[in-house]
């Protein structure tokens, strides 16, 4: 294996390629260091390029996102590794630190790509889009959604019949099944974590039906119905293609919960969900929504504004606990909820219920820390070694984090902790020359 | 290694076997377009009127629907008179 590494030199590896290793990179390339992003999806952008608007100013996510990622792609000081992932990294010295990229085969040379489609369209296979969250398929050769970066064609290898329809339909011979592994050894000076949060996983509350009920979903699956790219011609309930005129919101779900073992608030999903609600108040004028909430947490700037907007509008907010979800022969849930107000358990009926899940840490990063540890907090994110002076800090010099790696957070914060990491990268690879 | 541009798959078939999940997949999705299109063609449907047709469950049809959706092979209609369910309809590339 050894002599198979092709040899790289950067100055700075971002790990994750969301919004807050994309603005960390941006920060670092245009002072002039040089930066590689490895992202391990088949494009950059993370979670946030796949919402629909952003609370509490209602921008459309993507008009936010674009062209900052395509700041990113065209930056010279940038280079983007997708499909990749760390397998270890090493610090040999300060300021010198060692990491293995496993770059994993696309079957498509990106560069030749022309995004034309023809291949997604020859394609006979059908399998659950992941970028829609299940709720529609996608081909085994396809573009990843529409506004990925780079937006060029995959061949899913594990669902592909390797009958050849797309490479004979592709104009430009881009797709090449001769394709393998790659790996890469990396020489750099600084390292920044940036690896994002994993969505809870609502089976773990089989209580709540998720799954067996097709007309509970999840909040990211709600995101997705409601953005301009959306899987269906409107919103829809999966179960049966009803047009809902009564969702309801389940908050906290797997969030300040022991029993699912994360007892700490996510931060952001009050607000997505008080989000939601006003925008599905604009797609369908005569649906009814009911909050089922234990506290609102509307810390941030303009946030209780926007739930007394959400209010003013018609919002229904219940202060209860859900109990249990339960489904009528025609698709819709019974909600069995304790109301915390008057003190007593009720029960309604909603046509559509969304699981306002939590946000978990993405682990495993620390894992390919080799030599020096890279410690965690005790809810498992990136432990922040100094988090009231340098919060960007962790317990390996010259190894920053940035975003949702160090705990729950929102956009704005993602991107102001990208400054931190950013800056805090600046001043350790200034010393270098001290 | 030799391997002409454009026919790059027979490389790959050496040394590959494609998983008999992958395969009755395709099959079974293509069992399932067929029988929606043909049912298509006797006049716009909503999602339970098709399922009950086609005797499959209206999450499975809902699902393989809007695949179809997606790919082009079917558009949205009108609502129907309780506003809630859209008919769909096949479009000019079946027809
Ligand atoms: C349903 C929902 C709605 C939301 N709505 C809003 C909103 O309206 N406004 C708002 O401010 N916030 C919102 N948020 C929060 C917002 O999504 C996050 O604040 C933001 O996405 C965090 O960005 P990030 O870059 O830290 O993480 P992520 O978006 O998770 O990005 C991390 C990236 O790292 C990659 N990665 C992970 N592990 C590895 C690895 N080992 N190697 C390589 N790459 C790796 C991932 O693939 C991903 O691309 C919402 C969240 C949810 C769930
Ligand atoms: S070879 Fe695979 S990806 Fe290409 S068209 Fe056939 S099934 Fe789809």
């Amino acid at each position: 294996m050894e002599n198979h590494y092709k040899e790289l030199s950067y100055d700075v590896l971002v790990v994750g390629g969301g919004i807050a290793g994309g603005e960390a990179a941006l920060n670092l390339a245009n002072i002039g260091y040089k930066v590689i992003i490895v992202e391990k999806e088949l494009s950059i952008g993370g979670k946030m390029i796949l919402l629909s608007k952003v609370f509490p100013t209602l921008d459309c996510a993507a008009c936010i996102t674009t062209p900052k990622i395509s700041e990113i792609d065209r930056h010279s000081n940038i280079s983007i590794f997708t499909s990749s992932e760390i397998t270890k990294i090493e610090k040999k010295a300060e300021y010198e630190f060692v990491a293995i990229i496993h770059q994993k085969p696309r079957y498509v040379h990106i560069e030749d790509c022309t995004g034309c489609q023809l291949c997604e369209e020859a394609c006979p296979v059908n399998v659950e889009d992941q970028y829609q969250y299940g709720l529609v398929g996608r081909k085994a050769a396809y573009i990843p959604f529409s506004i990925a970066s780079p937006r060029v064609a995959a061949i899913d290898i594990e669902n592909c019949t390797l009958c050849g329809a797309c490479e004979r339909a592709c104009p430009t011979s881009c797709i090449d099944f001769t394709q393998t592994d790659e790996y890469f050894r990396l020489k750099v000076n600084s390292v920044i974590v940036a690896t994002g949060f994993k969505l809870f996983d609502p089976l773990k509350i089989p209580r709540y039906g998720f799954d067996r009920f097709k007309n509970v979903i999840t909040s990211m699956q709600m995101e997705r119905q409601l953005a301009p790219t959306r899987p269906y011609n409107t919103i829809l309930r999966p179960g049966d293609g009803k047009m809902p005129d009564n969702i309801a919101y389940v908050l906290c779900t797997g969030s300040r919960d022991k029993s699912v073992g994360n007892p700490i608030c996510s931060q952001v999903c009050c607000m997505y969900s008080i989000k939601q609600a006003q925008l599905l108040m604009g797609a369908l004028p005569m649906a009814d929504i009911t909050i089922y909430y234990l506290h609102i947490r509307a810390f941030g700037k303009g946030f209780n504004e926007f739930y007394g907007q959400a209010q003013e509008m018609g919002v229904e907010f219940v202060k209860g606990k859900v109990a249990k979800i339960k489904s009528a022969d025609n698709g819709n849930l019974f909600l069995r909820y304790e109301d915390f107000e008057d003190g007593i358990v009720k029960e309604a009926e909603h046509d559509m219920v969304v699981l306002s899940v939590g946000i978990l840490p993405n682990m495993g990063i620390d894992d390919v820390f080799d030599g020096e540890d890279l410690n965690l907090d005790e809810f498992n994110f990136i432990q922040q070694s100094d988090p009231l002076a340098s919060p960007a800090k962790t317990s390996i010099e010259g190894v920053f984090v940035a975003g949702t790696a160090s705990g729950p957070m929102d956009i704005p914060d993602s991107i102001l902790s990208s400054g931190a990491a950013s800056a805090e990268a600046t001043s350790y690879l200034r010393r270098i020359k001290s | 290694m030799n391997v002409e541009k454009g026919k790059t798959v027979k490389f790959l078939k050496e040394k590959m076997t494609v998983d008999k999940e992958v395969i009755n997949n395709l099959k079974s999705f293509n069992k399932s377009k067929k029988a929606i299109i043909n049912s298509l063609k006797e006049g716009s449907k909503t999602v339970p009127q098709l399922a009950k047709d086609l005797n499959i469950s209206t999450q499975d049809c809902m699902y393989q629907l809007m695949s179809l959706l997606k790919y082009g092979f079917v558009k949205t209609g009108e609502i129907d008179d309780m506003d809630e369910y859209f008919y769909y309809e096949l479009t000019e590339k079946i027809r």
